[in-house]
């Protein structure tokens, strides 16, 4: 087992395409630490780099106390499992698992025990004798996580394992997987872009957007203090609602535009005080609104509802103010039908403040 | 097996599918088919024939009148063929020389084209499809443009290096060899391309080195077209009369193509011992014919990725 240390990771591709731009990370030693972001913001390929599949344009990977830039994927002591699984369709199922050993002249005795333990922990022992074109697709994953289980590498690296998987299966496998994490204590570099698997499953999420970092923390902390907008609108689902307000000066300060207002609290006043600021955009949660009137200060936005989802425990509602969407979940016990005016309204340690041109964090809530 | 097995259930099912619901379309085109199959075999069917007929029923009858006399048949000519055993520029000193030359040709090709396949496919240096694309061009190239320079060629290399290629079994199998390889090439590459990058991938952070990927992942999932490319190679060299009539000259071990050649010109109708010689001569593709075509497996790739 081994930490792992990003120091400005940059992968620059031939015409000048910055993939990953200055990446510092550090990964404890048996931590499990998601990236996260859209497709194409460079997750992928800082894996891959870490992997030793892709050059490392310029920085410094270390695994352990090592600088590995210069080492070759096998020298890593690594396994990756990809999204494919890139299984090798002419071998059984436990020669795949036992491929990796075999390469590195394990005893026969040893590979045939880890193998063997690998199969019982994913529920693999049937299908030892078969192909990967003989198995389902959820069966698949489980062998390629086992041919990483087997190697017992200091460092896991998963590429959205579970994005060929249906949803219940998906499930099933993210549970499997924060399983395997517990009982091998293994540090585990996990890279999707699904909010939910990242949330649900790491110690810490690493959010990347534009292959720049934008936040790194614990599953709590980017849910309750994103520092951008992106992050705040990333994590969470449905995602977070933005309007720009404009800030209004007479009597109690507040912010307001068409059908939206949001009467500031002392600390969130101070503090458009202090930055001198004339408009802010402002974020909250779907989960956070709720019909009715504000009690105090805080946020109320007057909409018209455009659609009810019912989701058994709850109820999406998706509305209309004055030409912005905004989505609420409220209770499945809700009389709103389609076409009903509605008053939303969020405490103000609900709303988030961002700065209207660098998009960070006001801070204040 | 499993081929063998789905082709036994499905044909009983078939059948009975025929009986039940008669469709006439079906029967012409059996009939067509049948008629097509006769047409392409007549001429085999008639070698074969002559050579098991007496040499001197040749200019008398034709072959078909076995069909109403079968008692002509006979093993004469393939005695009379095989008496002089392996005496130089007899037949089966002459089969010898032609599997002498087709085997290492052969496998020569498949393994050079594998490898130049994986490298052009799988290896990271900058001009692979460059490369790749002179190989292309070279596949229009003709046999015969290159016989005199390469006539020349051998001849000089003779007399720098003391090493005789002219003429010799070598020089043949390296012109072989030399003409097969972009053909080769171009099918092992349009193959390899289909294999997922992800495995070779993963076959790195297994562990395992170029050689490792290339004999352990890469060439067991390309064996369908090492195969093919095998037979290919194979019946082109065994069949091969130009290129050994240029490059043996001079040798007294002969081809079998040459053999049957010479008997043609020099006994005029010499016919019982092209006729059977030739069935000597077809008999070995056909076995590697079928002990190939196992390896014409469909969906190797199944299960790899997704």
């Amino acid at each position: 087992m081994a930490r792992v240390v990003l120091k400005d990771l940059t992968k620059r591709y031939a015409g000048g395409n910055l993939a990953v731009d200055r990446l510092n990370l550090e990964v404890a030693d048996g931590e499990f630490v998601c990236l996260v972001g859209p497709s194409g913001c460079g997750k992928t390929t800082a894996l891959r780099m870490i992997a030793g599949l892709e050059d490392i344009s310029s920085g410094q990977v270390s695994i352990g106390d090592k600088v590995v830039n210069m080492l070759p994927p096998r020298d890593r002591d690594i396994a990756l499992v990809f999204q494919s699984y890139a299984l090798y369709p002419h071998m059984s199922v436990y020669d795949n698992m036992a491929f990796g050993l075999k390469l590195r002249k394990t005893p026969k005795a040893d590979i045939e025990r880890s193998v063997r333990e690998a199969a019982r922990i994913l529920d693999l022992e049937r299908f030892l004798d078969r192909k990967p074109g003989q198995l389902s697709g959820g069966q698949r994953q489980r062998v390629a996580l086992g041919r990483a289980i087997v190697r017992e590498p200091a460092v896991f690296l998963m590429d959205e394992p579970l994005s060929n998987l249906d949803a219940k299966l998906r499930v099933q496998t993210r549970a499997e997987i924060a399983r395997l994490h517990q009982r091998l204590q293994a540090t585990m570099i996990y890279v999707t872009h699904d909010q939910v698997e990242a949330m649900t499953m790491a110690d810490r999420i690493a959010v990347i957007s534009n292959g720049v970092l934008q936040q790194v923390g614990t599953p709590k902390q980017l849910y309750e203090e994103p520092c951008n907008r992106f992050v705040a609108g990333f994590i969470g689902s449905p995602s977070m609602n933005f309007v720009e307000l404009k800030v209004q000066r007479e009597g109690v300060m507040r912010l307001v535009c068409e059908g939206t207002q949001v009467v500031l609290d002392d600390a969130m006043a101070a503090q458009l005080r202090h930055l001198g600021l004339e408009a802010a955009t402002v974020g909250v949660r779907p989960e956070h609104l709720r019909v009715g009137e504000p009690e105090g200060p805080g946020l109320r936005v007057s909409a018209t509802v455009d659609v009810v989802e019912f989701l058994g425990n709850d109820a999406l509602i998706h509305a209309a103010s004055e030409g912005r969407d905004v989505v609420a979940i409220v209770g499945a016990d809700t009389r709103l039908a389609v076409g009903d005016t509605v008053i939303l309204s969020a405490a103000p340690r609900h709303v988030y403040l961002f700065e209207p041109q660098s998009e960070m964090s006001l801070g204040a809530r | 097996m499993s081929v063998a097995e789905a082709a036994g259930l499905a044909i009983p099912v078939r059948r009975r599918r025929l009986s039940i619901h008669f469709r006439p379309s079906r029967l012409v085109l059996n009939v067509v088919l049948v008629l097509v199959a006769i047409f392409w075999l007549v001429p085999t069917i008639s070698l074969t024939v002559i050579s098991f007929r007496p040499e001197g029923l040749f200019g008398i009858s034709g072959w078909w009148t076995v069909l109403t006399a079968p008692s002509q048949l006979t093993i004469q000519n393939y005695e009379t063929l095989l008496s002089t055993g392996f005496a130089t520029g007899g037949i089966l000193d002459s089969l010898v020389t032609t599997a002498a030359i087709t085997v290492p040709a052969t496998i020569l090709v498949t393994v050079l084209s594998s490898l130049a396949a994986y490298s052009l496919v799988f290896g990271r240096w900058r001009g692979r499809t460059a490369v790749f694309l002179v190989i292309v061009a070279l596949l229009v190239v003709p046999v015969q443009v290159a016989l005199i320079p390469v006539a020349q060629l051998y001849d000089a290399f003779g007399n720098l290096t003391g090493l005789k290629l002219f003429g010799s079994l070598p020089g043949v199998i390296i012109f072989h060899v030399a003409f097969g390889l972009p053909f080769g090439v171009f099918l092992m590459r349009n193959f390899y391309t289909g294999i997922p990058k992800d495995l070779l991938e993963a076959g790195r952070i297994d562990g395992a080195g170029e050689w490792t990927l290339f004999r352990r992942v890469v060439m067991p999932l390309g064996l369908p077209a090492a195969a093919s490319l095998a037979i290919f190679q194979f019946i082109w060299v065994w069949n091969d009369l130009l290129v050994g009539l240029v490059f043996l000259g001079g040798n007294p071990h002969h081809t079998l193509t040459i053999f049957l050649f010479s008997q043609t010109r020099t006994l005029a109708a010499n016919y019982w011992v092209i006729s059977t010689g030739a069935m000597i001569s077809i008999v070995v593709p056909l076995a590697i014919f079928f002990s190939f075509q196992r390896y014409f497996v469909r969906g190797v790739l199944a299960g790899a990725v997704k």
